[in-house]
C-alpha cells in the first residue's frame, strides 16, 4: 500500500513538473487589433511561451507554455501592462 | 531645396507616422509611420522604450504654402490611458526640437502636439492640436479631428476596416478647414489609410509596427 501511494506521488509530482500551462487573461482596453499586436510580439519574445492567442471579442489574450515552464501572474500582469493594457483576471488550467 | 525635397520624398516613401495613430506601440517595439497628405509628407520613426515613452524621428516636408523642410528627434510621452473594457482612451503628448531648412535659410525649430484618443471596436475619435515654430520662418497652430466607424467587427486574425472622416483646421494656411473622408485598412502590424481631401489631394498613410 505504502508502495502504491509512493507510486502515486512521483507520478502525479513528476506530471505536474513536466505539464505546460494554458492561461487565459481577461484584459481591459484590447478593443484594437493594430496595437493588440505588441501582445502578440511582447509574448512570443518570452523562452517559457510555445504560443499565443489573441481574442478581442472575448477579450482574452491564451498564453500556451512549454513543457515544464510557466509564467507567474506578476510577469503575466507586468508583460501586458507594457503593452498598454490592464489585466482584469488570470485563470489557468494544466 | 531640390536635393533636400528629394531626400525628404524618398524617405517618406520607404519609411514613415501618421499623426492620427498611437505614438506609442509596446516596450520594445518600432513603428514606422508615414503621411502623405495635403499638408505635406511627414515621416517618423519611434522606438518604444518604456510603457509611456517614446524616442525616434521626425521628418516633415511641407508642401501647403511655403515648402519648409523639418528634421528633429521626437519624443513621445503616454500621459494619460484609461484601459475600459470595451475602449481605450488616451492622452498623448509629442514634441521635437531640431532645424528647419526653408530656400537655402535654416532655422532651429520647435514643435509639440497632444493627441486625444478613444476607440471602442465600433467607434474611433480623435483631437489633435500642434504648436510648430520653425524660427523666423514661420509660426504655426493647426488641429485635427477625425471620426470613425467599423462597419463591421473584426477580430484580431481578420482585416480591419474603417470608414473615417477627418477635419483639419490651418489658421496660417490657403484652405483654413480642409475635410478628408478616407477609409483605413489594418492587419495585424499593418495599417493602411487613403483619403481625398476637400481641397483635391490624395492622402495616403501608411505604419508598420515591428
Amino acid at each position: 500500500m505504502q508502495k502504491y501511494l509512493l507510486t502515486i506521488i512521483v507520478v502525479f509530482g513528476l506530471t505536474t513538473a513536466v505539464s505546460a500551462d494554458t492561461i487565459k487573461a481577461t484584459v481591459n482596453g484590447m478593443v484594437c487589433g493594430f496595437c493588440a499586436t505588441g501582445i502578440e510580439k511582447t509574448f512570443r519574445a518570452q523562452p517559457e511561451v510555445r504560443a499565443v492567442n489573441v481574442d478581442l471579442e472575448k477579450k482574452l489574450v491564451t498564453i500556451q507554455t512549454k513543457q515544464g515552464q510557466t509564467l507567474d501572474d506578476a510577469k503575466i500582469r507586468k508583460l501586458l501592462g507594457n503593452a498598454g493594457y490592464s489585466v482584469v483576471a488570470v485563470a489557468r488550467q494544466k | 531645396m531640390k536635393t533636400t525635397t528629394v531626400i525628404s520624398l524618398f524617405l517618406t516613401t520607404v519609411l514613415s507616422t501618421t499623426a492620427q495613430a498611437k505614438p506609442l506601440s509596446y516596450v520594445g517595439g518600432t513603428m514606422v509611420m508615414q503621411e502623405n497628405d495635403e499638408t505635406g509628407h511627414t515621416l517618423s520613426l519611434d522606438y518604444t522604450f518604456t510603457p509611456i515613452t517614446a524616442f525616434g524621428l521626425y521628418l516633415k516636408q511641407e508642401e501647403n504654402g511655403r515648402e519648409i523642410f523639418m528634421a528633429t528627434p521626437e519624443f513621445n510621452t503616454l500621459l494619460k490611458r484609461w484601459n475600459l473594457p470595451d475602449g481605450q482612451g488616451n492622452i498623448f503628448n509629442m514634441s521635437g526640437a531640431g532645424l528647419a531648412y526653408y530656400r537655402g535659410d535654416v532655422q532651429p525649430c520647435l514643435w509639440t502636439g497632444f493627441l486625444a484618443d478613444y476607440e471602442s471596436r465600433r467607434w474611433f475619435f480623435s483631437y489633435e492640436p500642434r504648436f510648430v515654430w520653425d524660427g523666423d520662418i514661420e509660426k504655426s497652430v493647426w488641429q485635427r479631428a477625425r471620426i470613425g466607424i467599423a462597419p463591421y467587427l473584426a477580430n484580431y486574425n481578420d482585416l480591419n476596416t474603417w470608414i473615417m472622416f477627418q477635419v483639419d483646421h490651418h489658421p496660417a494656411k490657403h484652405d483654413h478647414f480642409v475635410a478628408t473622408p478616407l477609409i483605413r485598412f489594418f492587419y495585424k502590424g499593418y495599417l493602411f489609410e487613403v483619403g481625398y481631401s476637400s481641397n483635391q489631394h490624395i492622402m495616403v498613410n501608411w505604419q508598420i509596427q515591428f
